[in-house]
């Protein structure tokens, strides 16, 4: 079943740029898919079509069989967005109030809330720190928070905007085990990036994006051969001729 | 980072930590009325209650005494200002400049009461949750015509969290520009402007991305609320404190 349903999706910005030209595509239920491009792309702009931050110029997005212009505030709780800066996406002044954030806008009871965000933070692991302010925490810690925001709204789709920008070793190894614990737990995981090396021997589906418009579509295995063509640096396995090893072994 | 940030909550289980934070405003508000009408023995009655407070709570306030100093500096300014300022019968001559001892009381009696101020509402943030001040700040403006209590709410919540973020901003900016030497130059207004256009742009674009994120988590006024309850132990404490004000007002 497919939870996304692209179709000949055009974004045009207000200053008129081009940002999406002419997209379809089709994302199943617990995949695991990694958009990749050069800045300016179109990889973030297409995430955020996906939750309804932004709307379609042209063609359409459906999301588990209903379009995003006529349920927005359906596609945000089916579809969890993680951001590339995870100091902008924290709104709330201790860590437990922040994961709250989500599910007080949903209008959720109180024990409900309380249930959703103990859960939220157990998964990413931040459950003793709850009274901690947010920009108190290290980097990969700010953002397990952030998954831990968009886990409290019970998402089914989980995207994350280039998840490892400015983060340390330690920082990448934690947010890399909650992303494939999440996919494990049955989410759909969507990650853009620009740096394959450390997610795509996880990944089931690699898709390139040039100028706003898909240029490549398939398994990794097969699409890496072609990435450098595009502005994607091919993982060192790769051009070493090996296998991509996951990066946390 | 943390530095930047003394006036926070500190978790905890102490009764200050467990009244309800509309009673706690309020009596922030009557004792800071209370401070500014008494005089010393009305000052050092309440300020030994307030120690008593802070004692028996056991408030761990030392991490604010690092950012206090700046207040401190201030409360030095202010005393000066006022020595300075008030009339009487010389005590000390300076040059052009004379101090009175009518000066050096009135000038303790102004910093005593800011001090004392101050500390109330460091005991306040301390022992309140932000989301329950939040709440407690809603609850008080509903009343108010024309004034969107949940928006005011959510204003004052964004606030509380950001102004850290923006002071590292400033931070990082003046550290770069100092690597670049700005220090070099010498006309305050060409270092001010130079320092104040970035920060403020690096500020905008923060809020539009804290809008768009926002927006992604469904953000809306009409959200859950965290319960408000005043118990018995709310209507006891604001009981004793309104005694003690009076009385002491009424000396």
């Amino acid at each position: 079943m497919n939870i996304i349903e692209i179709e000949n999706l055009s974004h045009r910005f207000g200053d008129g740029t081009l940002g999406l030209d002419g997209i379809d595509l089709d994302i199943r239920q617990g995949s695991f898919v990694v958009i990749a491009g050069p800045n300016g792309s179109g990889k973030t702009t297409l995430l955020r079509h996906f939750n309804a931050l932004l709307l379609p110029t042209a063609g359409c997005i459906r999301l588990a069989g209903v379009s995003t212009v006529q349920a927005p505030v359906r596609a945000r709780r089916l579809v969890g967005m993680v951001f590339q800066d995870a100091d902008s996406q924290i709104v709330g002044e201790t860590v437990y109030e922040d994961v709250a954030f989500g599910p007080r806008n949903l209008r959720l009871g109180s024990g409900e809330i309380e249930r959703q965000v103990a859960a939220a933070l157990e998964t990413v692991g931040l459950a003793q720190i709850g009274e901690k302010r947010p920009h108190l925490l290290s980097g990969g810690e700010k953002r397990r928070l952030a998954i831990a925001g968009v886990l409290a709204m019970q998402p089914r789709v989980i995207v994350f905007d280039e998840p490892f920008s400015s983060l340390d070793y330690p920082g990448i190894r934690q947010v890399l085990k909650q992303i494939l614990a999440l996919h494990r737990s049955g989410h759909t995981i969507v990650v853009t990036t620009h740096d394959l090396e450390k997610i795509i021997a996880h990944a089931d589906r690699l898709i390139l994006m040039q100028r706003g418009r898909v240029v490549r579509d398939g398994r990794p295995a097969k699409v890496m051969m072609e990435v450098e063509k595009f502005g994607v640096r091919q993982p060192c396995a790769v051009r070493l001729g090996q296998e991509v090893t996951p990066w946390l072994s | 980072m943390a530095e930047l940030t003394p006036f926070g909550f500190v978790a905890g289980d102490s009764l200050l930590h467990r009244l309800d934070a509309r009673f706690k405003i309020l009596f922030l508000i009557g004792l800071s009325l209370t401070s500014v009408r008494v005089h010393f023995g009305g000052l050092a009655v309440l300020t030994l209650a307030l120690a008593g407070v802070i004692f028996y709570c056991r408030l761990q306030l030392k991490s604010a005494y690092r950012e206090l100093r700046y207040f401190l500096i201030l409360l030095t300014l202010v005393f000066v200002a006022r020595v300075l300022s008030t009339g009487g019968a010389a005590a000390i001559s300076l040059g052009a400049m004379t101090v009175c001892v009518s000066g050096v009381t009135a000038a303790t009696l102004v910093c005593w009461r800011l001090a004392f101020i101050v500390l109330v509402g460091l005991c306040f943030v301390a022992t309140t949750r932000p989301v329950q001040i939040k709440a407690a700040i809603q609850w008080l403006l509903k009343p108010v015509p024309l004034v969107p209590e949940k928006k005011v709410a959510a204003m004052l919540g964004l606030i509380m969290r950001f102004i850290p973020v923006i002071l590292n901003q400033a931070r990082q900016t003046a550290e770069a520009q100092k690597a670049r030497g700005i220090e070099n130059r010498k006309n305050p207004v060409y270092r001010l402007t130079r320092l104040g256009f970035p920060i403020l742009r690096r500020s905008f674009e923060c809020a539009d991305n804290l809008a768009v994120a926002m927006e992604a988590r469904c953000f809306n006024a009409n959200r859950t609320d965290p319960e408000l309850s005043a118990r018995r132990r709310d209507w006891i404490a604001a009981g004793a404190l309104a005694c003690l004000c009076v009385a002491l007002l009424i000396n």
